[in-house]
């Protein structure tokens, strides 16, 4: 039994706390395409002037910051789907020693943040004269992201019937081709959110990039915000340009496909 | 085509022993039946020989060659999955075609077995449709379909009517039988269901426990049971059993239980203990003497089973609950008080303690 | 017994079936677990190694054992950083998951329309790099231009505005709001979905005998929302425990060290003030902080006669 009341009371709820997740974002918007020469104080609107982006890019340098972020994100993104769904392929179906300690360890790294092993990192990939290049920011990622790649991966192989790889098995599939042909279809769904969440986390990592980078061709993209602030203070417009460039990708990619991050995350943080 | 065989087969699953001293052969062309109730080990026995599971002692052999080391896809061997376990991204026609794929055969060898194995189950409508549009029938036939096309030496069949609606199933068990005697592939087939396997099998192996209990065509299994188990399984509705002592008296044996007291004329040679078996259809409402039947044994009904054609009725007696069979329709009803009579002939006699058949 | 050989099956490497890969698992594993090895693990026992030590990331380093943990209780400074960690949980942990639990209630028996729609907006803050969550939040705590004063200027309330992130006092709850902003939208997303997940014959059953809306709740929709409070307050807690972006962004730890948390101070520590053992040793308190609240919350979490 519904009551009107209680649906218009709920309804109300849902509206204020949806306006005020939305309205920053809404503001920083419309602060982005504010008249640059005008009165600038966030979120006023007075009219709509496209020119900030061309100069958040140019000026700015933030294409130069997006093409960072995009080549590493990319490698990161495909180079852990592709181990993960190794790793979860045998988490998830194959029998052998140890599978369970393995497992185990790869849980407890899940909640190791990047904060706590930044400093270790730092100083051996310093060693290793690999700090300012794009692997200092592509192997740590690429360490963390198949924790929760393979952790999704193995979740979604325990949900294949067991018949369907023991008819492949006896229709004279190996291993490798029924991974790739025979479940891999199968896995669309799933290798797809764990795609977008991977995407998300890597291209907003700031700390990582913060340390390992000084280089300012190699800056990825909230990198380059941060500077781009410390340099721009008085310079609203523009700086708010630069977040929305920043921050539009991601956010793009969440319009399209948010059935997948959400699932996702509520998924995954249910069995973390 | 080749025969099974399985040399004093066991497997264990840590402490677990699934399956024990098993040993059977499966000639050439026939179709053998695995039957039994669950965790009976039949299921299991079926994997060993997939070559799905390892064994744990003994041999398992498929033709002249034992397999015990074999991987499934070298033991040309077909298997039909009670969840049809059907490629569900690919057509039916991929999926038919996937394990030949595989062998590398040619592609219009491919085309020809899957256009015959198509025509044979009544599929080739839905060659392009995916199993996701398939009702629960079709896709039972694609997977049989898909045993079809792949000529092997031996069809292993899993449960695969387990998930039909009861008609469909009597349905396809005829088509299933039909198939197998036009290409005359040794076939082993397991399920739970007794009538399946008693309609089905040219021979059944009744399994209880990880242990054969009796192997035998269906008549043997119904007329001389092995043992009690066997005799309890086999036949719906089920052997009655009560104990008796019995004596021998003349040329028979009388046996007491109870308020009950029948001179079985022709009895073998028994012990003071014994666990008379009767069959619903060895015990009819009573006629009078000429019959040749024992009796009257006086009871009370306790239900009534009425199917249209015949009509069971669940008895006690003193010393007995038993099962009498009525043609037609019965008009005794629960708590009325019933005269019936048993055919000697309908008695089988079973040892007390190991439920082994007496002669 | 299929269930008990199915059980048994997972976890008995010597039965396997013929031709089964035996070590071909190992190979699968191998890219992942060596990254994951290299890049998350290693680091972690180096930074154990690096804890023990007093160093400046240059001139050869000292031992000191377990000095730096010393510190953690000892050093005023580090001792009010964590002591900040905690209050931010408050904010980005038990206030989110308030509000969620508020709106959960109401949700549990109603059908509401459009709830997708709801669902995609409250999200949203979740997908916003928190770099740019923090520049965003920075312009609208400004003194001069910002929204938030402008607002309270418009209403006359002008005495109140002030610089938020640069007051001694306000600026730790100023940026835990940003935190409760960012987060509240999961919580509410997670336990809703929760609610509308019990079943309708419970709530009736409660009618029935006789409760009223705030007895429904306490009696039905809380302890049938346990799991999700317990993955909310775990993914918040953590969020709230590691927090390094925003206060980078927004305050720098400042005014003074009002904002200072324990992950600027491993930043501070390791790359500005030459202390990097102490650096890796809060480090590792923060994972053990962490994986000891993730344990007792989600000990909390299942009643035992939930199992």
């Amino acid at each position: 039994m519904t009551s009107r009341r209680d649906q218009s009371l709920t309804l109300v709820i849902l509206g204020v706390f949806s306006l005020v997740a939305l309205l920053p974002i809404v503001g920083i918007l419309v602060t982005a395409v504010q008249d640059p020469n005008g009165l600038r104080s966030f979120g006023s609107f007075d009219g709509i002037h496209l020119g900030n982006f061309g100069d958040a890019w140019t000026q700015g340098h933030f294409g130069s910051y997006l093409r960072s972020s995009t080549i590493v994100a990319v490698t990161v993104v495909v180079v852990s789907s592709v181990f993960s769904l190794l790793a979860g392929y045998a988490f998830g179906m194959m029998r052998f020693r140890g599978a369970d300690v393995l497992f185990y360890v790869l849980l407890l790294g899940l909640m190791v943040p990047m904060e706590a092993v930044i400093v270790p990192l730092y100083y051996d990939l310093r060693d290793l004269k690999l700090t300012d290049t794009y692997w200092a920011l592509i192997l740590p990622q690429i360490g963390s992201s198949v924790a929760f790649g393979t952790f999704w991966m193995r979740a979604f192989f325990r949900t294949v019937p067991r018949s369907l790889v023991e008819a492949a098995r006896i229709d004279g599939a190996s291993t490798w081709f029924t991974l790739w042909r025979v479940l891999l279809p199968l896995a669309r769904p799933a290798v797809l959110t764990m795609v977008v969440l991977l995407f998300m986390w890597t291209w907003n990592e700031f700390l990582l990039a913060l340390v390992m980078v000084s280089d300012e061709g190699l800056r990825t993209a909230p990198l380059g915000l941060s500077f781009f602030q410390g340099r721009n203070t008085s310079n609203l417009t523009l700086l708010a340009a630069g977040a929305v460039i920043v921050a539009t990708p991601v956010v793009v990619l969440y319009v399209f496909l948010q059935r997948h991050f959400i699932r996702g995350m509520l998924a995954g943080a249910v069995k973390g | 085509m080749a025969a099974v065989r399985f040399s004093e087969v066991d497997k264990r699953f840590g402490p677990v022993t699934a399956v024990s001293g098993l040993t059977l052969d499966v000639a050439d062309g026939e179709f053998m039946v695995l039957v039994g109730p669950s965790g009976s080990g039949k299921t299991t026995a079926l994997r060993m020989l997939a070559g799905l599971e390892s064994i744990s002692a003994g041999e398992v052999s498929i033709g002249e060659r034992v397999v015990n080391k074999v991987a499934p896809r070298e033991r040309d061997i077909a298997m039909v999955f009670q969840d049809y376990a059907l490629y569900p991204q690919m057509t039916v026609y991929d999926n038919l075609a996937f394990g030949l794929r595989r062998r590398k055969v040619r592609k219009e060898d491919i085309d020809r077995r899957v256009a015959s194995a198509a025509e044979s189950l009544d599929i080739t409508p839905y060659l392009e449709r995916r199993p996701g549009q398939l009702s629960g029938g079709q896709a039972q036939r694609v997977a049989l379909g898909r045993a079809l096309v792949r000529e092997p030496q031996v069809f292993l069949m899993d449960e695969p009517l387990s998930n039909l609606d009861a008609k469909l199933r009597t349905q396809t068990r005829g088509e299933i039988r039909r198939l197998q005697q036009q290409v005359r592939t040794t076939t082993v087939y397991v399920t739970h269901d007794q009538v399946e396997a008693m309609t089905m099998g040219d021979r059944i192996a009744v399994m209880n426990d990880g242990v054969l209990e009796q192997c035998g065509t269906p008549e043997e299994l119904y007329e001389r049971p092995a043992n009690r188990f066997v005799a309890g399984f086999i036949g719906s509705p089920a052997m009655s059993f009560f104990d008796a002592a019995a004596q021998a008296d003349g040329d028979g044996v009388r046996l007491r239980a109870g308020a009950l007291d029948l001179l079985v004329p022709g009895a073998p040679r028994l012990p003071a203990q014994v666990t008379v078996g009767v069959r619903p259809e060895g015990a009819r409402p009573w006629s009078g003497g000429g019959s040749g039947r024992l009796g009257p044994v006086r009871g009370t009904v306790e239900y009534v089973e009425a199917l249209g054609r015949e009509t069971f009725l669940g008895v006690a007696t003193d010393g007995a609950r038993l099962i009498v069979h009525h043609d037609g329709r019965a008009t005794e009803q629960v708590g009325d008080a019933i005269e019936f009579g048993i055919a000697p002939g309908g008695l089988r006699f079973f040892d007390t303690d190991s439920g082994v058949a007496i002669a | 017994m299929e269930l008990v050989s199915l059980t048994l099956r997972r976890g008995h490497p010597g039965e396997r079936p013929p031709g089964e890969p035996r070590s071909i698992g190992y190979l699968y594993l191998a890219p992942a677990l060596i990254v994951f090895a290299g890049f998350v693990l290693v680091p972690l026992l180096h930074a154990a190694w690096l804890s023990l030590f007093e160093w400046d990331g240059l001139t050869p380093g000292t031992w000191v054992g377990l000095h730096n943990y010393g510190d953690v209780v000892s050093d005023p400074a580090l001792r009010r950083a964590f002591g900040h960690a905690l209050i931010l949980i408050v904010f980005y942990a038990l206030l989110p998951v308030a509000i969620g639990l508020v709106l959960a209630g109401l949700v549990a028996r109603i059908h509401v329309p459009g709830l997708p729609v709801f669902r995609t907006i409250l999200f949203l803050p979740q997908v916003v790099a928190m770099v740019v969550v923090a520049v965003m939040w920075r312009m609208i705590y400004d003194p001069d231009q910002g929204a938030l004063n402008s607002i309270l200027r418009s209403v006359g309330l002008g005495g109140l505005a002030k610089s938020w992130l640069g007051d001694f006092g306000w600026a730790l709850p100023a940026v835990g709001l940003i935190g409760t902003w960012v987060w509240y939208g999961l919580a509410m997303v997670l336990l809703t979905a929760g609610a509308q997940k019990i079943p309708q014959s419970l709530f009736d059953a409660a009618r029935v005998d006789g409760a009223g809306p705030v007895r429904e709740f306490f009696a039905v929709t809380l302890p049938a929302l346990r799991g999700e409070i317990a993955v909310a307050l775990t993914l918040t807690t953590i969020a709230a425990l590691r927090n390094f972006d925003l206060v980078y962004i927004t305050t720098q730890g400042g005014p003074g060290d009002a904002t200072s948390v324990p992950a600027f101070q491993v930043y501070d520590r390791a790359f500005k003030s030459g202390q990097v053992g102490s650096a890796a040793a809060i480090g590792v308190c923060l994972v053990a902080i962490i994986f000891a609240l993730s344990l007792l919350i989600n000990r909390t979490g299942e009643p035992r006669w939930a199992r």
